[in-house]
């Protein structure tokens, strides 16, 4: 494990340096408590101090639309193009939470059939991430799902010790950038500064509701059939925000934009939600979630359940997006109490 | 324009309206030239004088129906066009002119009228398709272009179009917009048919509801959601009454039921 050091006063440099490199996105206000990424020149254009952003870092790895074919109609049958779009980026100042979220949706579209589109990203994808020293808000929930400290999934990471930047570095792209724009490495003493800040934070992040995040996936076994899911039901508008700023969920559409003069098409895919009315129907008009109620559980179930079974981790990156931006008040940590009061577990 | 050639027949006709969803087609722009390409346009009052008197392939009923001679008119229409699409929210929904309804009949002929209102003839407002058979929605005030070129090339391959049915927040959150209601003010998206790439929220101001309904709209939600952003606090227990006099501005026809055939 490599540690360096960037005076805070040459944050400004870094981030042009790597801008004269390629594209980079940071966090930046937006109104009120709202961030989002977005495109930077400068240090100064970020917020380095933010709560999770509107939408995580996923839009750049899996766009909300994205081509995906171009087709052309002509007279001897139609001509089909795979359209992979990769452009080189760098996601600065990402939190732990949204390092999670994208070593989840990894793991699902490296599994098969793999996800070449998604994968390209990635490859193109430098990710820098930025440590949270304390809690962003009361609707995070990163210390019942252990997301709070660093775990992989990026290429440099940066901690706040006050006036300067401890950076881990983690893969040969980071190292490389360290070492041109010549970065001290950390001293021993610095190290240690480090290792009493991550104390800290283990006395501050706590598991916010009190169930044992080992017992979870019992739990759920237990309340497939509760009345609960109703009563989440009668408030959900079902406008799918939920999913929309959800870190992990991934479940997409894909429709045909065909030109006015019908010589050639785009297939394009974008996000859907399985909170829309709409998600689950099919042809004859029978709906296999009807019910507000039932597409509430499915998606908690794909966070807390399903993910568990198969790919050994909880999908809830703890960021709080979902219960942060449900305008009827759906709150992600109310559900899990309930969850756990009612398996007895 | 009105040449003999295989391409599809179009017309538009406007009823009651402000006919600025036609002026919308002249903001098109480039897109313009290549629907002029695709299509044969035979009648359309804003930008031509001609009239066409066979029949039609698809016409574009802007307005809502608002007195007899309308209602005959449109009947018209419609047995000689094989494809009518309810254009504009005053068409597919009978749109701000619903507003009428909320009154006793007479008494807003008299009050727009004065005393002479018997002269003119005033219905309650419908929507199309409280009329005549609608094949094809384009909801809006106005329309939303991109989505007029759309529903136009699923008429073109003769395929149904289906308008989103998911709330206007679904496009909202994708634009990255922070909630309306965060600032305190009462916003319809959260029951309002997307498809209009939330317009109105990307340029600071709320949805009016101009789409309409969603097929299924939540009922419970406004309690919670007076509740999560203190509207009541705010204009005093007006939330709720508040909310339900805004969708009426454009919801208020669905509400009329079809009067008796004479």
């Amino acid at each position: 494990m490599k540690y360096h050091i960037l005076d805070k006063k040459n944050l400004d440099s870094f981030i042009k340096s790597l801008a004269r490199r390629m594209k980079v996105v940071g966090p930046v206000k937006k109104s009120g408590k709202n961030y989002v990424f977005k495109e930077v020149k400068t240090a100064d254009e970020m917020s380095l101090k933010y709560i999770p952003t509107i939408l995580p870092p996923k839009k750049y790895l899996m766009p909300e639309r994205e081509k995906i074919l171009d087709l052309k109609f002509e007279s001897d049958g139609i001509k089909e193009e795979a359209f992979i779009e990769n452009e080189k980026i760098a996601i600065f100042g990402v939190h732990t939470c949204d390092l999670s979220g994208i070593q989840c949706l990894n793991i699902v579209f490296n599994d098969k059939p793999v996800d070449k589109n998604f994968l390209m990203r990635k490859e193109n994808v430098f990710i820098v991430g930025l440590e949270c020293n304390s809690y962003c808000d009361e609707y995070a929930s990163c210390g019942l799902v252990n997301s709070y400290m660093p775990n992989g999934g990026f290429d440099l990471f940066f901690t706040d010790l006050g006036d300067k930047f401890i950076i881990n570095v983690n893969t040969q792209d980071g190292e490389e950038l360290v070492e041109s724009l010549k970065l001290p490495p950390a001293t021993p003493k610095e190290m240690s500064e480090l290792d009493k800040l991550r104390d800290e934070k283990r006395k501050i992040f706590k598991n916010e509701i009190n169930v044992d995040p080992h017992k979870i996936p019992q739990m759920f076994d237990k309340v497939y059939e509760s009345k609960l899911w109703e009563e989440v039901g009668n408030k959900c508008l079902s406008c799918g925000n939920c999913t929309n700023v959800c870190p992990t969920c991934y479940c997409f559409d894909v429709d045909e934009k065909i030109s006015l003069d019908m010589s050639s098409s785009e297939r394009i895919r974008s996000w859907d939600s399985c909170q829309f009315e709409t998600f689950a129907k099919v042809a004859g008009g029978e709906n296999f979630r009807k019910e507000r109620g039932l597409r509430q559980r499915h998606r908690v179930y794909r966070k807390f359940k399903f993910p568990q079974d198969k790919y050994n981790r909880f999908f809830c990156t703890g960021c709080g997006r979902c219960s942060r931006t449900c305008m009827a008040g759906i709150n992600l940590k109310d559900i899990l109490v309930k969850v756990a009061e009612e398996s007895k577990i | 324009m009105a040449k003999e050639t295989n391409k599809p027949k179009i017309a538009f006709f406007d009823f009651a309206c402000c006919e600025g969803c036609q002026l919308q087609v002249a903001n098109l722009g480039e897109t313009l030239v290549d629907l002029l390409g695709a299509v044969d346009l035979v009648e359309f009052r804003e930008v031509m004088s001609e009239k066409w008197d066979k029949d039609y392939d698809v016409v574009f009923i802007e307005g809502s129906i608002g007195d007899h001679h309308a209602e005959e008119r449109l009947k018209k229409i419609r047995e000689r066009a094989k494809v009518l699409v309810a254009y504009g929210s005053c068409a597919a929904l009978g749109g701000v002119n619903g507003m009428k309804n909320g009154f006793n009949i007479d008494e807003i002929r008299k009050y727009v009228y004065g005393d002479k209102y018997s002269y003119f003839d005033s219905t309650p407002t419908k929507a199309v398709d409280q009329v005549v058979k609608v094949d094809y929605y384009i909801y809006g005030c106005p329309v939303y272009l991109p989505e007029v070129v759309e529903v136009i090339k699923c008429i073109l391959r003769g395929v149904q179009y289906s308008v989103p049915d998911k709330p206007v927040c679904a496009e909202c959150k994708l634009n990255e917009n922070g909630c309306l209601y965060d600032k305190g003010v009462v916003c319809l998206g959260p029951w309002t048919k997307a498809g209009c790439n939330s317009w109105c929220p990307n340029n600071g101001n709320i949805c009016y509801g101009c789409r309409g309904l969603v097929s299924n709209p939540a009922k419970n939600a406004a309690n919670d959601i007076i509740q999560k952003y203190n509207i009541n606090d705010k204009i005093k227990d007006l939330g709720q009454d508040l909310m339900k006099k805004k969708l009426e501005m454009y919801n208020k026809a669905k509400e009329v039921i079809n009067e008796p055939k004479k």
